[in-house]
């Protein structure tokens, strides 16, 4: 067995309901890791299976039998190295955007797996009838759902809980959204943590699995204990000691960002129309702290805790208890559509987490939808009454449910902002890439996350390469488009490591990729270099481009809308600006050595990726 | 000269009612620096981590113009 790992998978195939354990041998755990890495191996190899029988890649329907789901952790996942309580989920084709599907997320699930025995799942096939898998104390089942086919991730939660007489085993599930194929829907652990983009939810709910529960005391073997526990110790220390780890997300959270974003002039407000939301005031993290927090609530092994549980006293969204919303939610459902209202941004917040919903592509696509709205593209009839405009806090509560159950114009809103803007006739207001929504950074201000937007696998995603982290929060010029591609390619190579480790991305803010090699050495006992962690960083985001290859997907769409490239920012900090891609992104394929967007055959030899 | 100040975060424990829609309205000299405004608001220097001057990233050294705008932020991150 190999130190770190519960040296198991999962391989479930929902349509025959057979269940077997697998492994994978310790060369390619050392080079891929785990979570992201590994889930990409293991997606490369399905792909190329399917190629074998028939399937054609391009063509073929993410929500059919034929799409696999893994659940995946990493050899760092579950120790007390800090806030690795995470995990991730790929598909190997997403139904919102048709690239590959693909979310990290926080809670205990992660942990609890490992503790369960297993350090991933794969889900393929598809169940005639509901059914969740249970995986308690290494032993897994398949089970009956139909009682809870319908129900909200909160009595889901809880009803699974109860059944097992496991109060604190970790669920992750979907809601109704996920249930009614919803594009945008995700799967939700701990009721409030998402594996929240590329409609993940929607293919669980294809696949008719509600949930997965799962519990155990197992533990992962680390193979250098006393070495471990020092630099556990010291890398705390440094996350303590850091202001950004150590008090500004504590003390306010994610949201913490929305007024030095938009003081930058890069909070895109009004479908991107600015970059200037002149009341981002009312739901920035200082407001949310002051009127609406009832406490801080970490992940599972969390020493940072960002995460926010809060309540809504007064008015129309009162709310007496729930989580977030993160600044990315913040800004989709409130500062894009100009509603400013962290009531209604709240409440919405809320409906998205217990119906199983994206608040990034369903507060993006509802502001998209204003605009439509503004230039008189959505008929009378669609709009049954409801004011889809700018800055009308209602619409988005009453949009992000209708969302869920695909009620009137939420059928489109669920869809996302891509096949709505499509479908009535205005392409080019849709702002996402590769048919995500990007979130809250508009790279008209910090050129380097533009060329990560339009290079990421995913499609228009801020966490594959965080480079806002350099741009506007460090001392990196945020216009020029000098040094960007490299700036970028690093950040993302570092990004594929963070995610396959697996845990916590916000780590990195205070630990660099010598503590990594720090974590990932004495827990595996091999002995990695920082050298060693880049090239493997670097070796997943090309196999996972070289599927995104095999899904049709190439330098074409590694773009960004319209309105980034040819409209100057109108006003602020960032006025005058406007992406200037094409020389980042030149660049960026040289660096990486692909061509149009495709690893070049020596590229691929280099990274031992003939396989 | 008149300068408006905006301090964000934990800044605020000290001045909770500035904020982004009411700044601080100073009167500091016509030589001044940014590192001057820290000091007569009673700020360490390491306290603060990224200082705008109407949007524009400065540093502590920075003059200051009539009627500019001053934001403050201590070391922030999230995503
Ligand atoms: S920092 Fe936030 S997201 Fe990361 S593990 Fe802690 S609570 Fe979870």
């Amino acid at each position: 067995m190999n130190y770190g790992y519960m040296g198991k998978w999962l391989k479930v195939n929902l349509s025959s309901k057979e269940m077997s354990d697998f492994d994978f041998p310790e060369d390619i755990l050392r080079k891929f890791i785990g979570g992201k890495g590994l889930a990409v191996y293991y997606l490369w190899n399905y792909a190329k299976e399917l190629e074998k029988k028939g399937v054609d890649l391009k063509e073929m329907d993410a929500l059919s039998p034929d799409n696999v789901l893994f659940f995946s952790t990493g050899p760092v996942t579950g120790t007390r190295s800090p806030n690795s309580g995470r995990h991730h989920v790929m598909a190997l084709k997403s139904p919102l955007t048709g690239s590959i599907g693909s979310g990290n997320t926080g809670g205990t699930w992660g942990a609890k797996l490992k503790f369960a025995g297993y350090d991933g799942i794969v889900i393929e096939g598809k169940s005639d009838t509901p059914v969740y898998l249970s995986i308690i104390d290494g032993k897994p089942e398949l089970h009956d759902a139909s009682e809870i086919w319908g129900k909200n991730t909160i009595d889901t939660t809880k009803w699974l809980q109860s059944k097992h007489e496991r109060k604190r085993a970790g669920v992750s599930c979907i809601g109704p959204a996920g249930e009614n194929l919803v594009p945008c829907a995700v799967i939700m652990n701990e009721i409030h943590r998402a594996a929240g983009r590329t409609g993940l939810g929607a293919i669980m709910g294809s696949k008719k699995l509600k949930a997965i529960i799962v519990d155990g005391n197992a533990k992962p073997q680390i193979a250098k204990q006393e070495e471990f526990e020092t630099k556990v110790k010291e890398h705390v220390e440094k996350l303590k000691e850091n202001g950004v780890t150590g008090e500004g997300l504590p003390t306010y959270g994610t949201a913490v960002l929305v007024n030095i974003i938009n003081q930058n002039g890069l909070f895109p407000t009004k479908n991107w129309q600015t970059g200037v939301d002149k009341e981002a005031e009312n739901i920035s993290g200082e407001t949310l702290t002051e009127k609406y927090l009832i406490s801080k609530h970490p992940c599972w092994g969390c020493v940072v805790a960002c995460g926010r549980k809060t309540k809504v006293e007064l008015g129309p969204y009162k709310i007496s208890f729930t989580e977030g919303p993160e600044y990315e939610a913040i800004w989709a459902l409130g500062g894009t559509t100009n509603v400013n209202n962290m009531g209604a941004v709240i409440r919405a917040n809320h409906y998205c987490d217990i119906f199983g919903m994206d608040p990034i592509s369903i507060g993006s696509t509802i502001a998209a939808a204003m605009e439509l709205n503004e230039k008189g593209l959505i008929p009378e009839e669609d709009l049954q009454g409801l004011k889809v405009e700018f800055g009308n806090p209602d619409a988005i509560v009453e949009l992000t449910w209708m969302a869920a159950f695909r009620q009137g114009l939420g059928y489109w809103i669920g869809e996302g902002s891509r096949k709505m803007c499509e479908h009535y006739g205005a392409p080019e207001l849709s702002m996402s890439v590769k048919g995500l929504e990007m979130p809250a950074y508009d790279p008209r201000g910090a050129k380097g996350i533009g060329l990560n937007y339009a290079t990421a696998n995913r499609g228009g995603c801020h966490v594959t390469g965080y480079t806002i982290a350099a741009e506007v929060l460090g001392d990196v010029d945020r216009f020029t488009i000098e040094g960007k591609a490299e700036l970028t390619k690093t950040f993302q190579d570092f990004t594929s490591v963070v995610n396959s480790s697996v845990n916590c991305l916000f780590l990195t803010f205070a630990l660099g990729l010598d503590e990594y090699a720090e974590m990932i050495g004495p827990v595996t006992g091999w002995d990695v270099t920082t050298d060693e962690l880049l090239k493997t960083g670097e070796r997943i985001t090309n196999l996972e481009r070289m599927i995104l290859n095999k899904l049709g997907i190439s330098g074409k769409d590694d773009t960004l809308p319209k309105r980034l490239l040819e409209e100057k920012m109108p006003e602020g900090a960032s006025e005058g600006q406007i992406v200037e891609l094409e020389q980042m992104k030149q660049e960026y394929y040289k660096l990486r050595g692909w061509e149009d967007g495709i690893p070049t055959p020596e590229k691929i030899k280099e990274l031992e990726l003939e396989i | 000269m008149k300068i408006y100040v905006k301090v964000f975060a934990y800044l605020r424990q000290k001045y909770p009612h500035v904020n982004d829609l009411n700044p601080l309205e100073l009167d500091v000299d016509e030589n001044a620096t940014v590192e001057d405004v820290i000091k007569k608001l009673d700020f360490k220097p390491e306290e603060i981590h990224l200082i705008l001057l109407n949007g524009k990233k400065v540093s502590k050294s920075e003059l200051l113009e009539d009627n500019c705008t001053i934001s403050l932020f201590p070391p922030i991150g999230g995503g």
